[in-house]
């Protein structure tokens, strides 16, 4: 647990995971950029030209269909990465990959990445469960737009993005929160007002704070604790998905730390 | 094009605030069930008050009532537990 200080030099778990000398060789490469809110990393078919470890936004990856509606299939924030996968080889992206909160991403090159991947365990190691951990989210976010009512999937959704950027406050207009949740914008301004009503956050055009994460927790379906979980089955590397949900695991849940988090790779 | 607002009444309002412009009442009437149908989606009520007590209304830009409706009018054919 002595590298922490990773964390705040470059604000990503996965980054503050790696083993001290990996990182050393891996900073090298590592730029830090301000990016804005809409950037398209990579597209649906783009080659996977850089690896994004958010460390103050957070991007989304996006379904989109023909006839331009789009619906968020996941989201990274500092846990995680986008296009972490070039770790493993060439890589083409399936989905869109964009900017949705706005702020601070170290990047590489995919093909700095690559380089630095090809004799080095920890980084392939972190690359292939990371992309377990994706899709496990992923499959929860799908079986959750099928089954959870909007209410619930919007604070999943406010909860799951506080986390990511590591804020309550979220720069976020209705119009993007609607498409994120494939419902309508009236829809989600009334879902909004009811969760301010409660006392559960405050928003005003382009912005919403939270004010009572419990009362939001309390409203969120059990989606948001089963993928706040799934982050910490990276640190034992057991298997994901047990009995086709995901559980929390005895013992670690709480364990929210940063330190604790994807520690395995120092072990 | 005309703002509409569609506000959720019961003995409170739940304002919405935004607005979206439509092209006539009739396709504002579309949405209006649209965003009926979403909001009742697996639920029961809101602010826990049941469907029976909320009525969607649908106001122009000067707050004048164009139509309105039950909730529990489209509960009927939706997933409602």
């Amino acid at each position: 647990m002595n590298s922490a200080p990773n964390l705040s030099r470059w604000g990503n778990r996965l980054l503050a995971a790696l083993p001290r000398e990996t990182l050393a060789m891996l900073e090298r490469d590592l730029t830090q950029v301000s990016l804005s809110q809409g950037v398209v990393c990579f597209d649906v078919g783009d080659p996977i030209d850089r690896v994004y470890f958010p460390s103050t936004g957070m991007i989304s990856l996006l379904v989109a269909t023909k006839n331009g509606d789009v619906v968020e299939a996941g989201a990274i924030g500092r846990g995680g990465a986008a296009g972490l996968q070039s770790a493993l080889g060439e890589r083409r992206s399936y989905t869109r990959a964009t900017i949705q909160i706005p702020g601070i991403f170290t990047t590489i090159s995919a093909v700095d990445f690559r380089r630095a991947a090809s004799n080095n365990g920890p980084i392939r190691d972190l690359a292939s469960r990371y992309t377990e951990v994706l899709w496990a989210e992923t499959q929860q976010t799908a079986a959750c737009n099928a089954i959870h009512d909007g209410s619930q999937r919007l604070c999943r959704w406010l909860l799951q993005s506080a986390d990511c950027i590591g804020s309550d406050h979220l720069p976020l207009t209705q119009e993007y929160l609607a498409d994120m949740l494939g419902l309508r914008r009236t829809t989600v301004t009334l879902l909004a007002q009811e969760l301010q009503e409660r006392g559960a956050i405050r928003y005003s055009r382009g912005k919403i704070m939270i004010l009572d994460r419990k009362a939001l927790e309390a409203c969120a379906c059990e989606c948001y604790e089963a993928t706040k979980d799934e982050n910490l089955s990276l640190k034992t590397g057991v298997t994901l998905i047990k009995d086709s949900t995901l559980v929390a695991r005895p013992g670690l849940t709480g364990a929210t730390d940063a330190d604790v988090l994807f520690s395995f790779a120092r072990q | 094009m005309p703002m509409y607002y569609f506000h959720l009444r019961d003995n409170k309002t739940l304002s919405d605030v935004d607005g979206t412009e439509f092209v006539d009442a009739s396709e504002a009437r579309s949405h209006a069930i649209g965003v009926a149908r979403e909001l009742i989606f697996n639920r029961n009520g809101m602010l826990d008050r049941d469907w029976s007590r909320w009525r969607m209304s649908v106001n122009d830009e000067d707050e004048n009532e164009v139509f309105s409706f039950r909730m529990v009018d489209f509960a009927a054919d939706s997933s409602v537990k």
